[in-house]
């Protein structure tokens, strides 16, 4: 069991999670109340890396971030280190892909909200922000926490992008995926099992958890 | 919103938990071929005063793509010194090349399967009688063990009858991952693979004559992060204590420059 | 606190309406569905902008678009019920209250106003549809409004309920020293509720004036739809009788009723669909209709098709009937004339008849 593996696996999912909330939040809400000129361009975008290839992404990533690349000699002059290659570039990859995964439910939480209740609420003299923490989320929340499980789930199985953009280095980004197909070329079929058992588990309880927080969000709208 | 509220707290506290990283190891990248020997050789490291080091395994050409694009690995220990050249042509590196071993190439098949011989005279039999599904080498693309694979089956003219059957593994290790399972009925992968333990308890390995393909002279070469710890390890790998876990896992020594 | 409100637009469909009201009135906006009626209120309350507009409050202006001055919705001191009360579903109907920037005193002050009192804990989805409705006015109140606006907050009420809020809020008049608009395609509504009405067909003013003038008024009746007139007596319970109808005693004399629960005094409001209206110049005889009421012919207001429809008052109330133009004609109808209503019993359904107290 590479319990290095896993608990990187872990902090590249709660971080991707932690960055990808404000703009689940704001970006799904954002696509929930309003119509606009280009509302389908930036609603395609969103759904881009649900039907993007991982290494496409991932060769895009490395055009754009590589040490070759303008962003990735402004980041090594900062930091002293390349973004690719780095857990740092591997939370940025992770954002980027897990985007629909935040974003669509969230947005559909948010639409079940009443056009009237909100209407309802600035009536009451709350402001946007008020609005949002008294009335919106507290409806629409089972959406966006939705969002944050699937994309939680979505990280730890990342694969493809990890093994473009990481280069899975030991503690830095090897991540459990990478380690179950590490384990397997070096003929542990046992730790192999042991981890795909962890992911296999994990998985179910998201599974679970989202269908019960459905239910939950149907269950107070009707 | 008590709920919701009180386990989002917990899931960003546990996420911005970050394990404290002291002076981290310095990471090598090392050829595939290398999977079964590192440990031995990183022991004897530590045996002879040198400090903790990371591995991250690959072939060889997809190792010199990530240098490429900036991966921090501070030593490169490739299978061949094709790729180790094109790290220095393209300025990745400046540091000179150094061949720490000479690998050879082994017929492997699974106990109780298909016969294995050095001349892999069992292999054209078996492709006569229809019997081979399905063959692995690692992908010759970017593995320098699957570039000799086919020039040794090139040179035994069972290239063409074989190529319909052939699987590639993405490295070295795969290959011998795929012939050793029985998912594949043989196939052509590094001898210090097939040495290994791990692999003899489940398949039959012959040695392939190195005049079948251009040498595998696995060259090893420091990159410009490489600090004082990769420096002591690039020392080692040059020693006689080295040179004999080499031997012992299958890789000969290094030709007489 | 005079409330002003000047607007003009293009789409969603073309306005040009402009209208006050003053501090204490209610003011009615009356039309067939479409008229723009609620796309007023919104622009009033700061949910849709027109091309055009002025809204001022006091002297505070809310909307010019001549100087580009908008104040967001959530900064004007406003109180709305809309038509689906849009309660917030999470919280108490204390909570909804309070969501209004009201301490908890004054928000269990306003529930009380409303009758509501021992109700606070319910979420909305524990409640009737009338009082969800009260505690949507409540919130609407809780704020000390500068402006209260009604979206057709009775539409999704029955009718018998619907007496009981009418009567709620022709209570809580005296306690709504601001300027009210209320929104309804329901003519009788305004009548009862409304001081002054402004009736809008297809995005124009047709008519502005007080209550009693617009009702009378031909042009103003046709703008407001003549499919569901109708108008509403008075009466008192005098009795029960055997085979199973009520007496009850109004300003046209006596009136039978299928049964209505009650005792001798209550007061109950019954409407008469104008289409269940005959007219007669004499009073008839041998005829099954029970209710033959008095009445003099206020107006008479051809219809597009073959109808008509004659406004009679009823001592101080208003009863109106639809009928032929041929007939209006062949009986040599004209306003001032006495003449007689008959109305059928049974034409009278039970969700027609309200009691005072819901």
């Amino acid at each position: 069991m590479d319990w290095p593996a896993l608990w990187l696996s872990l902090h590249l999912a709660g971080w991707t999670v932690v960055l990808l909330l404000p703009v689940a939040v704001f970006l799904g809400r954002f696509m929930a109340f309003h119509r606009f000129a280009g509302k389908g361009v930036v609603e395609a975008l969103v759904i881009l890396p649900l039907v993007l290839p991982p290494t496409v992404l991932g060769f895009y990533l490395l055009v754009a971030f590589g040490a070759e690349s303008p962003v990735g000699q402004l980041w090594q002059g900062a930091f002293g280190g390349p973004l690719v290659f780095s857990f740092e570039g591997l939370v940025a990859a992770s954002v980027l892909f897990n985007l629909p995964f935040a974003v669509q439910p969230a947005q559909r939480g948010f639409e079940a909200v009443p056009r009237e209740v909100r209407e309802a609420a600035a009536c009451c003299g709350m402001a946007p922000l008020t609005a949002l923490w008294r009335v919106e989320l507290p409806l629409a929340w089972p959406g966006v926490l939705t969002g944050m499980v699937l994309t939680f789930a979505h990280v730890l199985g990342e694969f493809g992008i990890v093994l473009m953009v990481g280069g899975a280095i030991p503690g830095e980004t090897r991540t459990v995926a990478i380690s179950i197909y590490d384990r397997v070329q070096a003929f542990d079929m046992a730790g192999a099992a042991q981890m795909s058992a962890v992911l296999l588990a994990i998985s179910l309880v998201t599974i679970a958890v989202t269908f019960r927080l459905s239910a939950r969000a149907g269950r107070r709208l009707s | 919103m008590p709920l919701p509220r009180r386990h989002f707290l917990t899931l960003t506290a546990a996420a911005l938990a970050l394990p404290a990283q002291a002076e981290a190891p310095p990471v090598i990248a090392a050829a595939a071929s290398l999977r079964f020997v590192m440990p031995a050789l990183t022991a004897g490291f530590a045996a002879a005063g040198g400090g903790p080091v990371r591995v991250a395994f690959g072939s060889s050409g997809t190792l010199a793509q990530q240098i490429r694009n900036g991966a921090p690995f501070e030593l490169f220990l490739s299978a061949d010194a094709a790729y180790v050249q094109v790290l220095a042509d393209s300025g990745a590196v400046q540091a000179a090349a150094t061949v720490y071993a000479r690998g050879r190439l082994a017929l492997i098949a699974p106990h109780g399967g298909l016969a294995v011989d050095a001349a892999m005279d069992g292999l054209a039999a078996a492709l006569a009688r229809g019997e081979i599904r399905r063959f692995a080498i690692a992908t010759p693309e970017h593995a320098p063990y699957g570039q000799r694979a086919r020039e040794a089956l090139l040179h035994r003219g069972l290239w063409e009858a074989i190529a319909p059957h052939l699987v590639f593994g993405e490295n070295v290790a795969q290959a011998a991952q795929f012939a050793s399972s029985g998912n594949a009925q043989g196939g052509l992968v590094a001898a210090s693979l097939a040495a290994a333990d791990t692999l003899r308890a489940r398949a039959e390995s012959a040695l392939i004559p190195d005049a079948w393909h251009s040498p595998l002279d696995q060259s090893m070469v420091l990159t410009p992060k490489a600090g004082a710890t990769a420096r002591a390890f690039h020392e080692f790998m040059q020693t006689p204590a080295a040179q004999e876990i080499l031997a012992a896992y299958g890789f000969a020594a290094p030709e007489p420059a | 606190m005079t409330l002003e409100v000047a607007v003009s637009s293009g789409a969603p469909i073309p306005l040009d309406v402009a209208f006050q009201v003053e501090a204490g009135e209610l003011l009615a906006l009356v039309g067939p569905s479409g008229a723009g009626k609620s796309t007023l209120l919104r622009a009033i309350a700061g949910l849709w902008q027109p091309d055009q507009g002025r809204v001022a409050v006091g002297g505070e202006t809310w909307l010019d678009t001549a100087r580009g001055t908008r104040l967001p919705t959530h900064r004007r001191r406003l109180g709305v019920v809309f038509q689906s009360y849009a309660l917030f579903p999470q919280m108490t109907a204390l909570a909804n209250v309070m969501a209004a920037g009201a301490d908890e005193t004054r928000a269990r002050a306003v529930l009380e106003l409303v009758h509501l009192g021992g109700l606070e804990a319910r979420r909305p989805a524990e409640l009737s549809g009338g009082q969800q409705q009260r505690v949507a006015v409540a919130r609407a109140l809780a704020r000390d409004p500068a402006v209260l606006l009604l979206d057709e907050p009775f539409s999704a009420v029955d009718r018998g309920t619907r007496e009981g809020l009418y009567a709620e809020i022709e209570r809580l008049r005296a306690h709504l020293n601001m300027p009210v608009v209320l929104v309804t395609h329901d003519m009788e509504e305004a009548r009862r509720l409304a001081d002054r009405i402004v009736v809008i067909d297809r995005g124009q003013v047709l008519r502005d004036g007080p209550t009693e003038d617009i009702l009378f008024d031909p042009r103003a009746l046709r703008g407001m739809g003549l499919r569901e007139a109708g108008a509403t007596l008075t009466a008192r319970i005098d009795g029960q009788e055997g085979d199973g109808l009520t007496r009850l005693r109004s300003a046209g004399g006596p009136l039978w009723l299928p049964r209505i629960s009650g005792t001798p005094g209550d007061l109950v409001r019954v409407r008469i669909m104008a289409h269940d209206v005959m007219l007669a110049r004499r009073r008839p005889e041998a005829i099954s209709a029970l209710n033959v009421i008095p009445g003099v012919i206020e107006s008479l207001l051809p219809g597009d098709g073959p109808g008509a429809l004659v406004t009679l008052t009823v001592g101080d109330e208003v009863l109106l009937a639809r009928i032929t133009q041929r007939s209006v004609q062949a009986m040599g109808l004209a306003v001032g004339q006495s003449c007689f209503a008959l109305v059928k019993s049974m034409a009278v359904a039970r969700h027609q008849v309200g009691r005072e107290d819901p």
